[in-house]
């Protein structure tokens, strides 16, 4: 990054952070607080998939498998335990992690799009096999405390504590993904998605390096699993393992800039507004609307601009204005 | 030895694409490996950069078998390559480039970075270090693969064309270039089409054709070899070399 460049980048992350922080005190009707829950949870799910869809460059079309297993370690601890849905989060982690490994090991010997559509498989096995066990409450799901017993159920009727618990994630997430991308595991997973024959020549790990980004990537798509349940109370396979759910990651990720840091926060800026708006628009029968809407998005990437908004911008926005060779 | 390839041989099905070929390199040397396309110098090459493992023969790198070792193992040991058609990562800049290759060594960001200054500046491109990989043209890119094979810290060198495709001006600069690379102690393997470089840079070389060496030794004698000339030539050049007489 060009050493004029990073004092303006800063200036805009701290803009950026004034403005969410803003944001619910600003507009306080419940409807713009949700909008603004959501948004914060789809650039979480989003900035976790980045670290191996976009800056690795393994494109997982199966990270619905991590979020599912977030959503449901809590509720099921709950459920089962009677703990805390908190308490499954750290759980839910580790099992993730476990998770990741198994399905890592085999696929990274793959490339490309057989890559990708393993991960899409192993996703799908997990829904349907979560769909069909009583334990994890069958095709019928599982329900959070309705009635809190304490804070830490995190259990809230305003959407106000739930929109800065999320921020504090999303903080947290950028603020690693920030770290690792600037440490020499960030240059070796760039080096990976740039080419792993001259990676693999200049000593880099590729294997390692891809599988380390797996579990890394896993463990936040987990987070933001848990986060999604205990916000709603609720998860069934659909909503927590649903092939839509690892495609919004990916859209969304690919709409703003992948392998950039701001560009999956830029892409649930704009996609999860029109899609609360289409929703609203066209009541229940615009829901399969969001599939015409990523379609579209796919379409006009792959077309026009593979490195979405964040690369459009550094082509056409002033010289001055542009980040250094790498986008923040 | 600092490099030992014994009876390497490697076969693609049917095809056998390198036979039994041997190929000593002290500390120090500057060897060069030349034939005529599709001879099997760059499946030797790749052979020796761990790219791609024998189907028999052995390996040695200062005594160690190498064999089979993988190609990040190759690197960590000291052999680096680079390629026929440069595959930099287009789009990091070329400081960055250079410290993917400098982390090896330098695992600290501030390290890797002073590391990856130094190299740059050596290679001459310091001007466009900020800039990204794919805004170069070939002799750039060429460069900063090179550069970026210097950052791993190598003790062995292998360079595959490195310096095809440049203008006689660009080509006199990258021969400079190599022989500072040289005289900082790398020793260098250098695959090329351009006799210019072989006969300006090597101290020996060994001659391919059909996966086989046909040919070694001092550059200005081996080009003269009626053999050679066959390979490169055709059956009867060979004939008339021979009549005309040794190597003056």
């Amino acid at each position: 990054m060009k050493e004029a460049t990073a004092p303006k980048i800063a200036w805009g992350w701290v803009a950026l952070a004034a403005i969410f922080l803003a944001y619910p005190l600003v507009f306080q009707s419940a409807f713009f607080r949700d909008i603004g829950v959501l948004l914060l949870l789809a650039a979480i799910s989003a900035s976790a998939w980045n670290i191996v869809g976009g800056y690795a460059g393994q494109v997982s079309v199966g990270h619905g498998m991590f979020f599912g297993v977030g959503a449901y370690v809590p509720l099921m601890a709950f459920t089962h335990l009677g703990w805390p849905p908190l308490l499954g989060v750290p759980i839910a982690i580790v099992v993730v992690l476990i998770l990741s490994v198994i399905v890592g090991m085999p696929t990274f010997r793959l490339q490309g799009h057989y890559f990708s559509m393993a991960t899409l498989a192993v996703a799908e096995l997990i829904r349907l096999l979560v769909g069909t066990w009583d334990f994890a409450g069958a095709a019928i799901g599982l329900s959070g405390p309705a009635i809190p017993r304490g804070w830490w159920d995190l259990t809230f009727t305003s959407e106000l504590p739930y929109y800065y618990i999320f921020l504090g994630v999303l903080a947290t997430l950028l603020l690693v993904t920030w770290q690792v991308q600037r440490s020499r595991f960030g240059y070796y997973m760039r080096a990976v998605k740039a080419g792993e024959r001259a990676a693999r020549s200049l000593g880099v790990p590729v294997r390692r390096t891809k599988l380390y980004a797996l579990m890394l990537s896993a463990a936040f798509t987990s987070v933001a699993g848990s986060l999604y349940s205990i916000k709603t109370g609720f998860v069934d396979p659909e909503s927590g393992f649903g092939i839509l759910v690892s495609v919004q990651m990916l859209i969304i990720a690919a709409l703003g800039g992948a392998g950039t840091l701001i560009g999956p926060l830029i892409g649930a800026i704009i996609l999860i507004p029109l899609q609360t708006a289409t929703n609203t628009w066209f009541g229940g029968g615009g829901s399969g609307l969001t599939y015409i809407l990523y379609g579209g998005i796919i379409v006009l990437l792959a077309r026009f601009e593979p490195g979405g908004l964040v690369e459009l911008w550094n082509t056409y926005a002033p010289r001055r204005w542009r980040s250094g060779s790498h986008a923040p | 030895m600092l490099l030992e390839a014994k009876n390497v041989a490697k076969h693609f099905g049917e095809f056998r694409a390198v036979a039994a070929a041997n190929l000593t390199v002290a500390e120090g040397d500057v060897i060069g490996l030349i034939g005529p396309n599709g001879a099997g110098k760059s499946t030797f090459f790749n052979c020796l950069a761990g790219d791609t493992e024998p189907t028999a023969g052995t390996i040695l790198f200062d005594g160690q078998d190498v064999t089979t070792a993988s190609t990040e193992a190759h690197a960590r040991l000291g052999i680096g390559r680079t390629f026929q058609v440069p595959a930099t990562f287009e789009d990091m800049s070329i400081l960055e480039n250079v410290m993917v290759g400098a982390f090896m060594r330098h695992p600290k960001r501030a390290d890797a970075q002073a590391h990856a200054e130094k190299i740059i500046e050596m290679t001459g491109l310091k001007d466009q270090a900020h800039l990204r990989a794919r805004s170069l043209g070939t002799p750039g890119r060429k460069r900063l693969e090179i550069a970026r094979v210097l950052a791993t810290g190598p003790r062995l060198m292998l360079l595959d064309e490195a310096l095809a495709g440049l203008t006689p001006g660009e080509l006199q600069q990258a021969i400079a270039l190599v022989r500072r690379i040289h005289e900082s102690g790398v020793t260098l393997v250098i695959v090329e089409h351009i006799m210019e470089v072989i006969m300006t840079l090597t101290a020996r070389v060994l001659v391919f054709n059909q996966g086989r060496v046909i040919a070694s030794g001092k550059p200005q004698d081996v080009v003269k070899d009626p053999v050679v000339i066959e390979a490169y030539l055709g059956h009867g050049h060979g004939k008339r070399a021979r009549k005309r007489g040794p190597a003056a």
